[in-house]
Formats: C-alpha cells, structure tokens, sequence
C-alpha cells in the first residue's frame, strides 16, 4: 500500500527514549511524572529530536519496571493522571514531536484483573486468556530469556493449582493468542490510546506471542498472522501510526516481521548494536560490516531502528560465544555489570568517558541506515550504577543541573525512586544540562549540533548505504546516497592516527564539503583520495558536483 | 809486405785498445748506475713495505678479498707483491738508463721501444694473472662438482678446464704484446680445436655409455635403479 | 646519496593498512601454487582457535614465481572471511603480499618479513613454508606461543623424524652448533620457525643481508644473534617432519653448502661470542617429549662409501691445504680401509669439523671451495653411522649423539687454538 510521504514520518525520525519515571518530578514524591515531563519537551524539542518513546507508564507492581500491566487503559497514579498525558500528548504534538508508547502484548501482571480472574477458577471466560497446563513438561527445551531468576517457563499457580506459561519473570503470565478474545482485547486497548493520539507503539516481546509444541515457540507463522491483522486495522482506522517490534532476533529473522510491508513498520537491528561496540573496542570495523552485509532489504515503507543504548542491558544474545567473552572482558570486567546475557552499563562508562569515542558511536548511530534512537541521558554522558538491582544502574534520574537532587525533583533525596549518580567523575555535580547549556564545546551541543546537520540532509535516514572498503581496516567508510545527494562518511575506529586510501573512481570531480564545518576538501580525482584522521575522529563529507 | 800486415794489425789494436778505452769508463758508469739502482731499489721496496705494513694494506687487502686471488694463484701478500714490483721496477728503470748510456748505437731505439711496450707489457701480465686465477678457482670448482657428484674423472676435467682456460689466457697475453699475433691466433685455434675434437671424441666414443644413460635419465620415464641418499634436513 | 630502500612503496601501502599487530605469520613463496592453499588454511585456522582476540597479518613474500602461487595468495586475499571449520575469527585476519624480483632467497624474505614485523610492531613472528606438506595449526601456534605469551626471542622447531631423516643436523650441525655457541637448539636449520619483533629489529639494523651465508639459510643466523644478545632461545615439539620425496629437496651438496657455510660464517662474525663459551645449555623446551620412530627407507650405504673414497683422493691436494698433515693421513688411512670393517671414529670428525672451521677462518681456499670438500667427508661420516646403527634403538642413538655433542664440548679448544693461530 503505497503510504503519503507524512505517513513514513518515522523514518525521519530522531527517537529519544526515556521513562516518564526518570525524567522529572512535578510534585515532589520523588518519582517523575507526566507534568514534570511536559515541562521539559522545550530541551528535547532544543535536542533536535522529533520522537519520544515513553517507556511503560501504565499501573503495575512495578516488579519489572513496569513492564508487568495491571492496567492497560490507565496511568499509573505516581505518574500522573490520563488527563496529564492527554495533555503531554498535546504539548508535544505542537512542538511537532510524536510519541510512541509501549504496547506489552505478551504478557501482564499477576494482578492484573483478567490473570486474577483467569486463575480465581478454571471455568472463568477469562481462563482461556492464558496458557495453563497441569504439568511443566510442555513445550521442551523452549529457551529461558531471563537466566539469572528464572528456571523455567512454567511457574505453579498456588490458587488454581496448575502452571502457566511465562517467557520473562514469573509474575509475568503469558497470553494466550490462540484465543481471539486475547486478540480482540489488545486491540481494543490499541484503539484506546490511538484514539487519544498516541502516533506509533512500540510492541514488547513479540516473538513469543504463539506457543507450539516441538518449536522454539518464537516466531512462529501464527505470530505474523496476528501483527498483520493489528496492522490491517491500524492503517484503515489510523493511518500514519506505527508499529516498532522488539524482537531480538538476527536480522533474517527479523525480517519476516516487516512482512511485505504489512507488519511492523519498523523493527530494532539488535544484533547491529554490540556489533558497533566490539568494533571500536577491536579497531576493526569487521563485526560491523559482517552483519549489515547479513542485514537482508526490507520493504521501503520499513524501517530499521537502531541504538546504543537503552533501559535493558546491552543484549549478547545474538554474538557468539567467543564475542561475547570478547565484551565481558572489555565492557564488563566486573562482574556485578553483567545481568542475564548483558551488560547493564551506559554509554559514557563503557567508553570510560572519553568524549572523542562517546562522539564516534553517536555518529555512526546517526549516520548508519535506520531511525536512531537516543537514550534519556546519553546526550550528556550520564553514568550508571552497577550495584542497583535488574537494570535499574541505566535507569537513574535524569540530571539537570548540580543543585537539588540534580533538578530531578523538590522531594527529600531520600524519597527519590532511586538513588542519583553521585560520584565525582559522573555525579549530577558534574554531568548535568544546565552546566553543559552553557558551553558550546559541551557534549550536549555537540549532540545537538550532530543531530541538526543529521535532519537537514534526508539521505541519512532514507539513503541507501554503500560501504567502501579500504585496505586499512581501522576505517569504516561508506557512502549514503538518495537521489542525486550524496554524503561519505568516514569513521576510524581506533585510538590511533590514520591513514586511508579511499577508492572514490566513482564520484570522480565531487568535491567534498566537510559537513560541520562547511570547509571544501581537494576534489576527488583519478587516485585513491587519501585522508588522515585523528583517534577516534570521523568525517561526514557531502559529495557536490559542480 | 810484412810490415804491411803488422802496421794493420797495430793500427786495429790500437783501435781496439781505443775502443775499450772509449767502452770501458762507459760500461763502469753503467755499472755503478746499475749498482746504484739496486741499492736504491731495495731501499725503496724497504720504505714502501714498512709503509704498508704501518697503513696496513695487507688487512684491507684481506677484507677486501684481493688477498684470496693472490693466494690462490700463489702469489705473495699484497705488500711483498708491491715492494717487489717497485724494486724491479725501479731496478729495471736503473738498468735502462745504464744501458743508455752506454752510447750502442741503435740501442737507445731499442729502449724507447721497450718502454713504449710496457702498457702492453702490464696488460699482458694482468691478463695471465687473472688467467691464472680464473684457471685455478674454475678447475677447482669444477673438480670439487664431479667428485661430489660422483661424475667418473673428475680430474681429467679439472684439468680440461685449466687448459681451456690458460691456453685462451696465454694466448689473449701474446696478442696483446703483439709477439706473432697471426701465428698466436691460428695456433690456439688449432690447438684448441683439437683438443675439443679430442674431448668430443673421448667422451662421445668413450663416454657413450654414460651419455646415454644421461639421456635416458633426463628425457625418459624409465626408471632406473637410482641412488638414495638419506635426507639431510 | 640516500640508500635505495628494498621496501617497495606499494608493500609500504599495505603496511600502512595493516597498521601494528600482535602476530605475524611470514610465508616465503617459489613456485608453491599446489601447496600454498593449504599453508595458508593452516595458518588462518591457528589464528582462530588460538590467537582470537590478536590482531594478525600473514604475509607472502614471493620470490617471483612462474606458476600461479602469487594469484592464489591474492585470491585468498580477496574473499571475505569465511567460517572454516565452524570457526569464524573475532577481527579481520590481514593477509599481505609482497614481491622480490632477484633470484629466490630465504634471506631476502626474511628481510621483507623482519622490516614488516618492525614497521608494524609485531610482538611475535613466525615463519613457515609452504614446501611443509604436513604444516598443521597447532605447528603454527606452537611456533608462536612461547614468543608472545612466554616471552622467548627465538623458537627453534623439533621433529620426530626417522632414523635415516635429518643426519646432517644429528651428526654435524647440532653437535658444532651446541659445542661452539652453547646453545642446545637441534635443529637450528629448519623451515619453520618463531622469534620476536624485538629480535626481528635487532636483525634488520644488521648489514649482512647482501651475505650469501644470511641469503641462503638465515634462521640460524637469527638465533645466533640472539643468543648473542643475551635474547632467550627455545625449541617446541611440533610432530613429525614430512620426507621430501625422492629427488626433490635439497641434495647433500647444496644442504651442506648451505648450512655449513652459514655457520661457518656465523661463526667468523661473531668470534667474541664463541671464543671464550666453554660449555652449552638447554634451551627452554616446549611440548611432550618425542622420540625418534624406527622406520624408513634404508638408504644405499655403499654408493655412499665409494664417494667417499673417490673424493679423498680426487681432493687431495685440497684437503691437504686444509686439514693438518696428521689429520690428512689418518683420513686417507681409514678411505683404505675395508668397507665392512670401516669407522670414521667421532674423535677424528671432531678434528675434521675443527680443522674445517679454521681454514675457512684463515681463508685458505676459496671459502665456498672449501665447504664443498668437505661433502666426501661428511659421506664417510655418515657411511660410518649407518654401518654403527643398523639395528640400534632410537635410545641408543640419542645416547651416541649425547656422546659426540660432549666430544664437540671437550675438543673446543682445539678449534681455538687453531683459529688463532698465524696462517
């Protein structure tokens, strides 16, 4: 179906990811809430993003960040009021920013009302909404996701005596899509925030709608069904909305979610992510180029997202087992940073705060194909906390300035939801918006400034990639092109000055203009245009022919 | 008439006895400048060896790899070689001078004829100076290459090379001091190409055996029974 | 005026690319085409399993081959990093070549090897040859683990081999090379072999790489320089060396003119060295414990005696310039003895190997010349160890050379006393 350009907004898109909890504080309880957040959609609209992804604000026991939905149609309380968001949705429309919002399909809380209900007695309407067996035999050899708490995928339910299927935590019962009902009642909860004006969801653990025997119980061809039905009437009652599968899958698996246009309108490049760290850690571009050339076409109307960072650890599910040792050895030497199959730490420690390698990822994050995505806090180097339990170490509040619970909140600091990064190299005293506001040279500019250059040229996010590649292999080098817009970046990846030949026969007699500062480079010629390059450093060059 | 006869006889010596009179203080100076040069020869080969030996030229010579030519054509160090030229040089010089002043008439063309021969002369000894080594290291290769191979007469050919090599040596000396160059010429041809007839005859009849069984070694799939020696490395 | 470098500019431009490394695997070609796939399988397959976080480079240096084996090389280079094996490596396994344009020399290699291990700070080197038709990984790694994790400069290979393979290293070159630099390395002449970049540096400031001896055989030439620098040597047990076939290899002559005019050579650069080491020492040893195997082809002892006899008379009067007269004679005795009953005693070799190593120090002949009259006598030699051994245990064997190393020990003086006197 061929979509108005407005309605692939989304692969313009420059996401920031936050959670509504982390950002600001209204009404000094200590946790942030939906007015807190509002009054900040001036920063992010200043940042240059035109998304926000709101991580889950809906009422739960909060045993999974939020990720366990008692309610689906409500806010939490600590958050605010529907009303707020209503109004959030509204400031932030008119600064022209969408928001995206979760949609946790797979699973609820054990409190919601349909689980309570579903278990309160095996003739309930609501049983058939979750997957019971009286034994945890079934589905053998189904792969645990969450290895550091659970043991298994069954979990014995005391009140209706017999076990229910759970991919994730135990409190997090799994629906059961075989029932239409299920299907029905998740639709009816999309429409309650579309008819709000939520502009896209971002669906959580997609793989494992469906469970069948003898299978891996991931993305199994009933799933695509289901996404498709979703999005069938998503794009007749709400076209322009979009929907974001988290599935962390390789990429050819991931691949079917696109569909033929008729699924998800965009799906994360999990397995890009690590790739993109061991690559600099390595000074090789090599894992990076290995899994884009795995990466398979998609349908133009699709979309990769990609990112850095973000609330969960940085996932090793998709390396093997020697790169991952690889980045346990590099990234998580203690081991308190690694939590399931993952390193729980932000972006500015793992780059042991060196501003010119922090620049270098967020560069190849806005210049690779894909919607970026920024996470709440990366665009002033925020630190982590490893000894906070789960993945609560990249969740701390956001740290606006160096007074008062870091601006976060009015509340005692003892109230705060969580602790704030308080040390000296990453303190809030230290690494806040306010203080890097007023340079030029900060961090926080230099990101906005990036990002600005990124969103004037269209070829970044809809161009299509052209890697060259030179013989020095410390150097990523590609070429995005749309149209008759040309832009060559180039990246070294090590810590060391470089020099590269780069074979531009094809774009003999451009010239290149360096991109940030508009300065002309010497015209491409009939020898491998040779460029240096200080450690870390990278150049976007447009490529004008005149 | 007897008279006759004897005033002749006392009229030739006395032309004799004037002669010698006349030779005589001439051969005595050629003799004391003959003398002298010997004296002034060895004491220049005296002073040019102690200089060499002070500036030691016989170790530059030695790392240089001159000194292995010398020895293996059996010549003396390079500074005994240089003090010994420069005293027979000198000497030579010395005695040329005497010999001109001896007034023979027709003599002193003779000497500068000499000298102008000397170039010649020192090419021609430079020619069988390397003659001699090339002669030397090349039969000896040669020599040392048949009998590791076990090749059956190994010296015969040794000593076919030294020939080819000495002949050609000697010859090339001849024509460059211009002794009987047609003569020289012809002669080597002839006698080298004897010899190459004799050798191709020689080893063509009497090395058939051996030069079929070359042959079929190299050309031929046939195997014969070969020796094995074990490997070294 | 400047020196004309060796390293050509494009070689420089790959080197450039590389950037530094911590392995280097240097893999000189002539006309390897059949077998150099296979090297290099090898070697990207010990990279993988062994080496799979360091950064790697292999490089051919290629001795102007007629045959394809440059093509193969540059194909290999070509195509992406293939999973081999399940077995997919961590970082971009580098592969360089390289070309020299005179005739095909080890040394030459070694130049371009040694240069590339300094430019791009390789901590540690190996070099292998594609002629090895039974190169595993493991040799590859072997080679390469005590230099970058044990620290070692030099790794010297150890093969099990049969009773009849490698006797010019058992009875000539380990004994002279143990007694004269007190290094216990067996096989200083090898194909393959480990060192470090730091010896790799020292070795390229040398001025010796015109040398015909460095040319033609310089891995003895390395270690000796590093012992000399007081650089740890060591040796690795890597299996069992491949028997070339039949009429390939390197025949008698030329091994001997090879090695033993290397290390004669050796030896006369490096006199302060050697003069005053009395005794030798183990060098560090990697690896189980082999022991030789008892089966191979016997070889034709009595085509070997007769060379022997023919050569002590063709050459005499060489050997006479070189050998002293008492040494000579008892040589010419023993080439008259009856062949069954014959016996080149270790003590009369010890005197011959001396007396050699003199003369060449003295220059007495043509230096070349005179290695190459010591081929008959090596045959001898080794008429006389086959007719000892033909039903010896691998035990026995090592005992009896265990024996002639420390007749090599005891008669050094001999060789020094003959070395410094006056010609």
């Amino acid at each position: 179906m061929l979509l108005q350009d407005e309605n692939l907004w989304y692969k313009d898109a420059v996401v920031y990811q936050l959670h509504v909890r982390t950002f600001c504080d209204s009404n000094a309880d200590g946790i942030g809430d939906f007015r807190g957040l509002s009054s900040k959609l001036d920063y992010l609209q200043e940042l240059g993003i035109n998304a926000i992804w709101v991580l889950p604000f809906y009422p739960s026991p909060l045993r999974d960040d939020g990720y366990d939905i008692a309610d689906y149609t409500s806010v939490h309380p600590s958050y605010g009021t529907l009303q707020d968001f209503k109004d959030f949705l509204t400031a932030a429309h008119n600064r022209r920013i969408r928001v995206i919002t979760e949609m946790v399909v797979n699973h609820t809380s054990d409190q919601h009302p349909w689980f309570q209900e579903a278990r309160g007695s095996r003739e309930n309407p609501k049983r058939d909404w979750y997957v019971w067996s009286e034994t945890d035999t079934r589905y053998q050899g189904v792969r645990i996701i969450f290895i550091d708490t659970e043991m298994s995928n069954w979990a014995w339910d005391p009140i209706s005596k017999s076990y229910y299927w759970h991919r994730f935590f135990g409190h997090q019962p799994d629906l059961n899509y075989d029932n239409p009902a299920v299907r029905e009642a998740m639709w009816e909860v999309m429409k309650f925030w579309l008819d709000i004006g939520v502009d896209g969801f971002r669906l959580d653990a997609v793989p494992y709608l469906i469970e069948r025997e003898g299978t891996s119980c991931e993305n199994l061809p009933e799933t695509h069904e289901i996404i498709r039905d979703f999005r069938k009437r998503i794009d007749l009652a709400y076209p322009g909305r979009m929907l974001l599968a988290e599935a962390n899958q390789w990429p050819a698996d991931v691949r079917a979610y696109f569909g033929n246009g008729d699924e998800f309108h965009m799906a994360f490049h999990f397995p890009l992510m690590p790739r993109m760290f061991m690559a600099v850690k390595l000074e090789d571009r090599k894992p990076i180029i290995e899994i884009l050339e795995q990466t398979p076409q998609i349908p133009d109307t699709c979309q990769w997202c990609i990112f850095l960072r973000n609330h969960d650890e940085l996932t090793l599910e998709m390396v093997t087992d020697i790169e991952r040792d690889y980045m346990y050895d590099e990234y998580a030497v203690d081991k308190a940073m690694r939590i399931n199959l993952g390193i729980r730490r932000r972006l500015a420690p793992m780059m042991e705060n060196d501003r010119r390698r922090v620049e270098l990822l967020t560069g190849l994050l806005l210049s690779m194909p894909g919607t970026p995505i920024l996470y709440y806090g990366d665009e002033i180097g925020m630190g982590d906390n490893v000894y906070l339990g789960d993945r609560n170490g990249v969740r701390t509040p956001m740290q606006w300035n160096g007074g008062w619970n870091a601006g976060f909140s009015a509340a005692d600091p003892e109230r705060l939801y969580s602790p704030l990064i308080s040390n000296p190299v990453y303190g809030y005293q230290a690494i806040n918006v306010d203080s890097q506001r007023r340079s030029a040279h900060s961090l926080l500019s230099w990101t906005k400034s990036v990002i600005q250059t990124r969103n004037a040229f269209r070829v970044f996010s809809r161009g299509s990639i052209e890697f060259l590649n030179p013989s020095n292999h410390r150097v990523l080098a590609y070429v995005r092109r749309l149209g008759d817009e040309k832009v060559l970046i180039v990246n070294n990846l090590s810590s060391s000055a470089q020099a590269v030949e780069l074979n531009l026969q094809m774009y003999k007699r451009h010239i290149p203009i360096e991109m940030f500062g508009r300065n002309l480079f010497p015209r491409i010629g009939d020898l491998p245009y040779l460029l240096t390059l200080g450690p870390y450093q990278f150049y976007w060059f447009r490529l004008r022919r005149i | 008439m007897k008279e006759v006869v004897l005033q002749g006889l006392r009229q030739a010596y006395g032309n004799l006895v004037h002669m010698f009179a006349e030779f005589l203080p001439r051969m005595l100076v050629m003799l004391v400048i003959v003398g002298i040069g010997l004296l002034v020869a060895y004491a220049l080969k005296m002073i040019l060896r102690a200089v060499l030996h002070v500036t030691r030229l016989d170790r530059l010579s030695e790392e240089a790899g001159a000194s292995r030519f010398l020895r293996m054509a059996a010549l003396p160090s390079m500074t005994e070689l240089l003090s010994r030229s420069l005293f027979w040089v000198t000497w030579l010089g010395f005695i040329l001078i005497g010999i001109s002043v001896l007034g023979v008439a027709g003599l002193q063309e003779q000497i500068s004829r000499l000298f102008l021969l000397l170039p010649a002369i020192f090419v021609a000894i430079l020619i069988l100076f390397l003659g001699l080594v090339t002669a030397n290291f090349t039969s000896r290769a040669a020599l040392l290459a048949a009998v590791n191979a076990g090749y059956p007469s190994p010296k015969l050919l040794s000593w076919s090379i030294r020939f080819v090599i000495w002949a050609l040596a000697v010859s090339m000396a001849l024509e460059q001091v211009g002794v009987a160059r047609q003569t020289v010429i012809a002669a080597f041809s002839i006698v080298f190409g004897a010899f190459m007839f004799g050798m191709a005859l020689a080893f063509g009849l009497g090395g058939k055996d051996l030069a079929r069984e070359f042959l079929e070694r190299n050309l031929t799939e046939k195997k014969k029974e070969k020796f094995h020696e074990p490997q070294p490395l | 005026m400047a020196e004309e470098s060796f390293l050509a500019d494009e070689f420089l431009r790959q080197l450039m690319s590389v950037g530094e490394v911590d392995l280097l695997i240097g893999i000189p070609s002539y006309n390897n085409a059949t077998t150099l796939g296979q090297t290099l399988q090898s070697v990207e397959e010990s990279l993988r399993q062994n080496f799979v976080r360091e950064r790697a480079v292999i490089l051919n240096v290629d001795g102007g081959s007629a045959d394809e084996t440059r093509q193969i090389f540059v194909q290999s280079s070509d195509r992406r990093d293939v999973a081999h094996k399940g077995l997919t490596s961590l970082r971009t396994i580098h592969r360089i070549s390289c070309e020299y344009d005179r005739s095909p020399s080890q040394g030459i290699a070694l130049r371009n090897v040694v240069a590339a291990a300094d430019l791009l700070r390789a901590k540690a080197c190996a070099v292998v040859s594609p002629a090895t038709a039974n190169l595993t990984p493991s040799w590859v790694a072997n080679l390469l683990r005590p230099v970058y994790r044990e620290g070692l400069d030099f790794v010297a290979p150890l093969y099990v081999r049969s009773r009849f393979q490698g006797l010019l290293a058992r009875d000539l070159l380990y004994p002279v090379s143990r007694a004269v630099f007190g290094q216990r390395i067996r096989e200083l002449y090898s194909d393959e072999w480990g060192f470090s970049g730091r010896l790799a540096s020292r070795c390229l400031e040398k001025d010796v790489w015109h040398e015909d001896a460095v040319r033609a055989r310089p891995e003895a030439w390395m270690a000796i320089t590093a012992a000399g620098a007081g650089l740890r040597c060591g040796q690795y047990f890597l299996g069992p060396k491949s028997a070339a076939p039949p009429g390939t290899g390197p025949d008698i002559v030329e091994a001997i003119r090879q090695t033993v005019g290397n290390f004669f050579w050796c030896m006369e650069t490096n006199q302060a060295q050697w003069m005053t080491r009395s005794n030798s020492q183990p060098v560090a040893t990697f690896g189980p414990d082999h022991e030789l195997s008892l089966d191979g082809i016997p070889p034709s002892p009595e085509k070997i005696f007769d060379l022997f006899r023919s050569g002590v008379g063709e050459l005499e009067p060489i050997l006479a310039s070189i050998l002293t007269q008492d040494t000579h004679a008892q040589i010419k005795a023993i080439a008259l003895s009856d062949r069954a009953k014959f016996r080149f005693a270790p003590e009369l070799w010890v005197t011959t190997l001396y007396e050699f190593a003199a003369s060449y120090h003295h220059a007495v002949l043509n230096r070349d010349h005179l290695v190459q009259a010591l081929v008959p006598l090596y045959r001898g030699r080794l008429y006389s160890f086959l007719l000892e051994n033909a039903n010896t245990s691998a035990e026995a064997m090592e005992a009896q050379s265990e024996i002639l190393c420390q007749e090599f020990e005891r008669r050094k003086p001999y060789l020094v006393e003959r070395w410094t006197a006056k010609s």
